[in-house]
């Protein structure tokens, strides 16, 4: 692969995090246009734990991943008892309030004789992990989706778990999940705060992949996106998301000869998928009908193979 | 099925540990300018390189341009392009096409005897 696919494929992996963590709110039934907020909080400190403090990367992806945890559980607590227009308000209105923080936020050290450390609108540069301890654009590829695999591997337990039951029992209806003994808000308080894990991960390896973060990359555009990825890809499993963002990238990279007006396209070719197929690509009811259809494949028995062997014989 | 995490978390603690740890040698500074070319959107822009640590000129360097614009990242960006080494050492020009004018972050990405990147802030503007 050469430099500008690895490129491209990193960025599918790393844009998926900020994708995965808008769906499991939406599996709760809550529209984010936050996410992005919690990609960003990850970033910096990522950025801040590795190219200021100097300390090891997986700390700087912990220190990401907890940053996230925690801002989610912060906004969860006086968000989460919103519904619907509401939260989704909510969320907006913190995701904008945190990046106008970053625009205000300085703290700067010098290091090499250069200033290193975010510098409000203009960002935070220098995140030069990859290029420090030589680490290739391929290898960095290959840990973002060994992470992204682990991510989809725990969501894909969540599922089939009681937990993960609930979230999808609070998105069909909240009132009828509390009246079968569900504890509503605790359930999506962990569930955000989840979500704000795995965004603040993605948003440590995003920092690292471009080398930059600042303000402007965190917008509502970012926020828009990700909740689109889970609309598009479908709602019925966590690879939903994923194809959505394959599918947004993918589309928008093949789409180059439409210039400034492939954003238009794209938006068109969202707004027909949704109402063709208002749940996704990948819903429940073909996610449904695909395990059905694996279920039912045929298995040699034991007593085929002893009819069989008669037969032989 | 749990070998499916465990190797992937094996894979990704091998690439953690698998940097040399070594700091490269140079840290590359560069100064970017671009101006307007007769094409619409098109720009053609300068870049000097030079070690930040010893001011020396870096020559030999495979260099490539390209582009995002940071509101819209990943929605907007300028493929890539290679840089031809100029005639001052330390010295290429890359041509880019952007989609639109206004505000992009130029990355100037450098592999071979050196490898890094410089990110800049740059505002494109329409001939006045």
């Amino acid at each position: 692969m050469d430099d500008h696919l690895i490129g491209i494929v990193s960025n599918i992996g790393v844009i998926s995090f900020v994708a995965l963590s808008a769906y499991l709110l939406l599996l709760t039934g809550e529209i984010s246009f936050g996410q992005q907020a919690f990609f960003a909080i990850g970033a910096y400190t990522s950025g801040i734990v590795t190219a200021m403090w100097q300390l090891p990367f997986a700390l700087g992806l912990g220190a990401g991943a907890a940053t996230g945890a925690a801002a989610a559980l912060l906004v969860g607590l006086p968000t989460l008892r919103l519904h619907g227009l509401q939260f989704a308000i909510a969320t907006l209105a913190f995701a904008e309030a945190v990046r106008i923080l970053f625009e205000l936020f300085r703290y700067q050290i010098v290091r090499d004789g250069e200033l290193v450390g975010p510098n409000g609108i203009e960002g935070f540069r220098n995140i030069r992990y990859i290029f420090e301890n030589d680490v290739s654009a391929t290898e960095f590829m290959l840990i973002i989706y060994g992470l992204l695999g682990a991510t989809l591997f725990g969501l894909f337990l969540l599922e089939r778990s009681r937990l993960g039951t609930a979230f999808r029992m609070i998105g069909e209806d909240d009132l009828l999940a509390a009246t079968q003994g569900v504890a509503v808000v605790p359930v999506k308080l962990t569930a955000a705060c989840l979500a704000g894990t795995i965004a603040g991960l993605g948003g440590g390896l995003y920092a690292h992949l471009t080398t930059y973060v600042e303000p402007a990359i965190f917008d509502v555009m970012l926020g828009v996106h990700s909740l689109a990825y889970g609309l598009i890809g479908g709602l019925g499993t966590a690879f939903g998301p994923l194809l959505g963002v394959v599918i947004d990238i993918g589309l928008l990279e093949s789409t180059r000869w439409f210039a400034g007006y492939r954003m238009i396209v794209f938006g068109g070719l969202v707004a027909v998928l949704l109402i063709v197929r208002p749940r996704g690509l990948l819903d429940e009811q073909l996610v449904h009908r695909i395990r059905r259809a694996v279920r039912r494949r045929p298995r040699p028995s034991p007593a085929n193979d002893t009819v069989l062997g008669k037969e032989l014989s | 099925m749990i070998a499916v995490p465990g190797f992937l978390l094996s894979l990704l603690v091998a690439m953690v540990l698998s940097g040399s740890g070594l700091a490269a040698g140079v840290k590359a500074k560069a100064e970017v300018s671009c101006a307007a070319t007769a094409k619409s959107l098109e720009y053609d822009c300068a870049i000097k390189l030079s070690d930040q640590r010893s001011g020396a000129a870096l020559t030999g360097v495979d260099v490539t341009v390209g582009a995002d614009m940071p509101s819209m990242p990943m929605a907007h960006n300028v493929k890539p392009v290679k840089a031809v080494p100029d005639s001052a050492a330390g010295t290429y020009r890359a041509r880019i096409l952007l989609e639109m004018h206004g505000d992009w972050a130029v990355k100037v990405d450098l592999a071979g005897p050196v490898r890094d990147r410089i990110v800049k802030s740059m505002r494109f503007e329409p001939k006045p």
